[in-house]
Parts: structure tokens; C-alpha cells; sequence
């Protein structure tokens, strides 16, 4: 294979080589200055050209004293990048009055967005019949980019209840659970209204990853923090790495009472996800 | 089906009292069919010491007012955006100039809003809400004095073998300062004054008057693998000398158990071969010339 030099290599190779030829020497050097010359003028045509920023009209003529070029994510089958281009210089706190501390790369950190989601937003348990539980579940799904994980917590309305105001009451689980802690509850004559949550794999199997510090296993359940009694959002599922598509089954369970008045039952309930600051 | 995304998923900000500016979210539809959706920015405070926040139904401060600048669009304003969509949302935060100079934690939220209600059925109508966090410093100055302490700087075990069981190194920062810092800092493992081995600390926000536990590049708890070479090692836990938090260390020794072990496992067996040995006939030719 024939290596390619390069031609300043060449040309102090030819003047070691022909040393006391002036004439060869004289024929390279003025070569050289040409092609020197040559690159000079010719290659500023050949970059794009660089101008300053203004904006004219018949009353005013607007400078800028800086313009961002380019800005963004470029990605391609092999490579991403990230870059800003022309960003303001540092040190301007004192003329803007603020500065990003996180710059702008944090935005695109990863090529992952902050993303959530539910499969099914309507549990519909129809009718419900005394003593026997009553189950439906939905699965939630987050990705987040790089920093430092995710949190997702869960709050109600209200309780389960009629236009009337009869209510489905919030489970106590076989012996004892609350907003903020989960208990078993398998029992048929435990009545009330609950909720579980449990890492799934891919496959739908349960990993108990980022639930298992809530709930140890499917059988522990735990009533929802309800706005109405001015109640906070209580952490569902939590981790402290970047995750991508990392899902959740909420199960969902009531169990009523021969007693529980016959009625239209209904709430809201709000599953949020927000970063790890 | 709810499938939103929200970007970035938080701000950080250095802003002068009576200051305004803005800042650009992209939100994205990423589901298959349209979704009605609101805004609203709620205060948070700390929770634990990883970096988890709650909503204690606070107040938002007075002085600091957030609104969206989009010409279309008011915060609380319901707006829907269609499958695959995505619309920028301009949000405009304004310090007016009587606010104290401190920190000032919010989250963005961007939610879905319920269209279903029950209908001879009992039903949990279920809502998705994705947030946003920004952490906004009020100050006079670009770079505010921040100062911490390291607390509960610990590692397991203290004394452990050349091989096997590394070491784990755990603690919690402390700010005691009114604005927010990033930590930048290492552990150093050294022995005889000779550095070993330096663990880079992972740049993490500790909030401020707030603490939280540190944690190492690509790994949630500094680990430090074995093989070591027996000995006495200090750990330091060091910062950046700007965040003005005080180095802290702790001592751990490297002994050779597992080959003591060994090697008294050896002799003991040898000792035991030697002792059974003597309860064996003498040996093959012994026995043959008496014979």
C-alpha cells in the first residue's frame, strides 16, 4: 500500500535529499509559497461566512452583541452529541440579573426523556358483591434520564363515595396499615378500600423493584392519602438511579359489607412522577 | 391511557430580586390518542436524605410569582394536545425585588385532567401528573456562600480481610447555608501516607439547611473492592474548597485472615496426618522382612 505524506514532510525530505541542487531547491521553496498563497485566499471563500446580528426597520436598528449559532442534540445511528454554540459568556450575572446553574447540556443529559405513563386510567370494579373482594389493576411505566432517579406518589380526591356521600371506607388491611405504611390484608371480612403496588419485569412479572420499600409483597395493601382531608401525596415507587421503562402493577382492591349502601361509588386518584432533584 | 413526557426534568436558577425570566419546557403526547391536560407550579420541600421531595399542602411564597408567558395559554388553563404532540410551554418566574435572598423550591406540573365519571358502576377514575422540579436561588451575587459539614461519615467493616467483603463508605452532607450547592469532592484511601485509591463523589444537589447522603460516580454507596494489602487505611472525604465543608476520615484495618486461615488450616491437617500416622502399621517392607 502507498502512504500518502504530507507535503511539508516531502519538502524537507527533498531539501535534505538534493542538498547543493539550489536550483531544485529554489523550484520547491517557490512551489511551496504558492501553494501557501493559494490556501490563504482561497479557503476563506470557502467557509461559510460569519456575520453579527441586527434587525432594521425605518425607526430603529437593533444590535446583538451575541447570537447563539446552534444549539441541541445531534444524534445519528452511531453517535450522539449535545452541544451549545454561542452561548453568552459567563459573567454577565450582574447586567441579566440571573444565570442558569445547570447549563443548557443538562437538558439533553441522556437521549432519554422524563416520561410516565398509565395503561388504563378508568378502574371500573361494576358491581361489587358483599365479602368478596374485588380486584382490577393498572400498570405505570417510567423512564427518566440521567440524575439521580424518580419518585411516584399516589393521592385520592376523596374516599370511594356516592353523590349521596355513603362512603366505601379506607381499608385497615388484616390488622393494621395507613397512608404511609402497608399491612396484609387477605382477610374476606376486612372491608374497605386499598391499593398495592408491585415492580414488574417486561414479562409482567413481579420484581418488587422500586415498590419494595412500600409494599414487601402482593398481599400488602395500604388506603390512598386523600385531598379532602388535607393529606400529601404518599411515595409509591421510588429509585435512585436513571431508569428506563421501569413498570409497576397498582392493584386496586375493595371489599364491602353486607351493610355498604347501594350507590354509585367514585374518586380520582392522582399517580405523579417527578425526578429526584 | 395517559403517556406524557416532560423536558427538562428540572431547572436550576441564580436569580437577583425584582428579576424576571423565562424558561421553555417541551411537553409530548406520547400516547396513541389525545389527552386534555392543565398546568400548575406547587412548592416542595426536602424529604429523607435522597433527594425525594413532598407536597405538605404548602403556601407558595407571594414574592415569587410564576406564569406562562404563551400567548395562548394561562397557568391552570386547560389546553390538549393531540397523539405524538408536543407544545412548548414558556414559563416566566419573577422575584419581585422585596424577596428575601434564599433558596425557593417549586415543581412544574403538567396533568392530566379526568373526563369519566361513574355511570351505574363503581370506578376510581385514575389521573397521571408529571413535574418538573426548579431550584431557584434569590441572591445578590452570581456564586452565593455556601458552607456544610459531613455527617456520619462511616465505613464497614473496619477491620477486614485481604480478600473478600469490600469496603462500604457511607455518611450524609449537611448544608447549613440558605442556598442550594452541588457536591464535588473524592475519598481518598490512603496508607503510610501513600494515596491507594480516590473514589470521585457524584454531583448531587443538597438543598438547602438540608442534608443528604453522598453517593460515588456510577455507583449508589462508594464501595472500595478488595485485594488490599494488609495494613492500616484512612479514608478522607474532601470537597471542593468553594462549598467550604470541613474534610472528615475514618480508619479501617487490612488483615491477613483468610490465608492464616489457610495456612493454619495446612498446618493443622499435616499435624493431624502426622499424629493418624502413628496409629498405621509400620511400613510395606518392614512388615515383609518380619515376615
Amino acid at each position: 500500500m502507498k502512504r500518502i505524506k504530507p507535503f511539508g514532510l516531502n519538502f524537507i525530505k527533498t531539501i535534505s535529499l538534493k542538498k547543493g541542487n539550489l536550483n531544485y531547491l529554489i523550484k520547491n521553496v517557490v512551489f511551496f509559497i504558492l501553494f501557501l498563497g493559494i490556501c490563504f485566499l482561497e479557503i476563506p471563500k470557502i467557509l461559510p461566512k460569519i456575520f453579527g446580528q441586527s434587525f432594521d426597520s425605518a425607526s430603529y436598528h437593533i444590535d446583538w452583541g451575541n447570537f447563539n449559532m446552534t444549539s441541541g442534540k445531534k444524534t445519528s445511528a452511531n453517535y450522539q452529541l449535545t452541544d451549545t454554540v454561542g452561548q453568552n459568556a459567563p459573567g454577565k450575572f450582574t447586567a441579566a440579573g440571573y444565570t442558569v446553574k445547570a447549563g443548557f447540556q443538562y437538558i439533553y443529559d441522556t437521549l432519554e426523556k422524563f416520561s410516565f405513563s398509565i395503561n388504563d386510567v378508568s378502574i371500573d370494579f361494576g358491581s361489587l358483591t358483599p365479602n368478596i373482594g374485588s380486584t382490577q389493576s393498572n400498570t405505570i411505566t417510567i423512564t427518566t434520564p440521567s440524575g439521580h432517579g424518580y419518585q411516584i406518589m399516589a393521592i385520592a380526591n376523596k374516599p370511594l363515595s356516592t353523590i349521596s356521600s355513603s362512603t366505601i371506607p379506607d381499608t385497615n388491611c388484616d390488622t393494621t396499615c395507613s397512608i404511609s405504611s402497608s399491612g396484609v390484608w387477605t382477610s374476606s371480612s376486612k372491608y374497605g378500600f386499598g391499593f398495592n403496588a408491585i415492580g414488574i419485569n417486561s414479562s409482567g412479572v413481579a420484581t418488587n423493584i422500586g415498590t419494595s420499600s412500600y409494599f414487601t409483597n402482593s398481599t400488602y395493601y395500604r388506603p390512598f392519602a386523600a385531598s379532602s382531608r388535607i393529606e400529601s401525596p404518599q411515595t409509591i415507587m421510588s429509585e435512585d438511579t436513571p431508569v428506563k421503562n421501569h413498570s409497576a402493577r397498582i392493584t386496586y382492591k375493595i371489599n364491602i359489607s353486607t351493610n355498604q349502601p347501594s350507590g354509585d361509588y367514585e374518586n380520582l386518584i392522582n399517580l405523579i412522577a417527578v425526578p429526584k432533584y | 391511557m395517559f403517556n406524557l413526557s416532560l423536558t427538562p426534568p428540572q431547572v436550576e436558577f441564580v436569580l437577583k430580586p425584582g428579576v424576571t425570566l423565562t424558561q421553555a419546557y417541551q411537553v409530548t403526547n406520547e400516547s396513541d390518542q389525545s389527552l386534555t391536560l392543565n398546568t400548575q407550579v406547587l412548592p416542595f420541600l426536602p424529604s429523607g436524605d435522597n433527594g425525594s421531595v413532598t407536597y405538605n399542602n404548602l403556601i407558595s411564597n407571594p414574592n415569587i410569582n410564576f406564569s406562562l408567558n404563551n400567548a395562548d395559554l394561562k397557568l391552570g388553563q386547560p389546553f390538549t394536545l393531540q397523539p405524538q404532540e408536543t407544545r412548548q410551554l414558556v414559563l416566566k418566574i419573577n422575584a419581585s425585588s422585596q424577596t428575601s435572598q434564599a433558596d425557593y423550591y417549586a415543581t412544574l406540573f403538567v396533568y392530566q385532567s379526568p373526563d369519566k365519571s361513574a355511570n351505574g358502576t363503581t370506578i376510581s377514575q385514575t389521573s397521571g401528573q408529571i413535574g418538573s422540579h426548579i431550584l431557584l436561588s434569590v441572591s445578590d451575587t452570581e456564586n452565593p456562600k455556601t458552607e456544610g459539614v459531613i455527617h456520619k461519615f462511616s465505613l464497614t467493616p473496619k477491620i477486614k480481610d485481604v480478600f473478600f467483603t469490600p469496603i462500604k463508605f457511607s455518611g450524609q452532607i449537611q448544608n447549613n447555608s440558605n442556598y442550594f450547592f452541588k457536591t464535588a469532592g473524592k475519598i481518598t484511601i490512603s496508607k503510610n501516607q501513600q494515596v491507594i485509591k480516590e473514589l470521585k463523589l457524584d454531583s448531587q444537589n443538597i438543598l438547602a439547611n438540608y442534608y443528604r447522603q453522598f453517593s460515588c460516580d456510577n455507583q449508589q454507596v462508594c464501595t472500595l473492592s478488595p485485594p488490599l494489602w494488609p495494613g492500616k487505611y484512612t479514608a478522607t472525604l474532601e470537597f471542593d474548597s468553594s462549598l467550604n465543608i470541613p474534610s472528615s476520615s475514618a480508619s479501617f484495618i487490612v488483615m491477613p485472615i483468610s490465608p492464616l486461615i489457610l495456612i493454619g488450616t495446612i498446618i493443622l491437617i499435616s499435624y493431624l496426618i502426622s499424629r493418624i500416622s502413628k496409629f498405621f502399621p509400620k511400613n510395606k517392607s518392614d512388615q515383609t522382612s518380619e515376615s
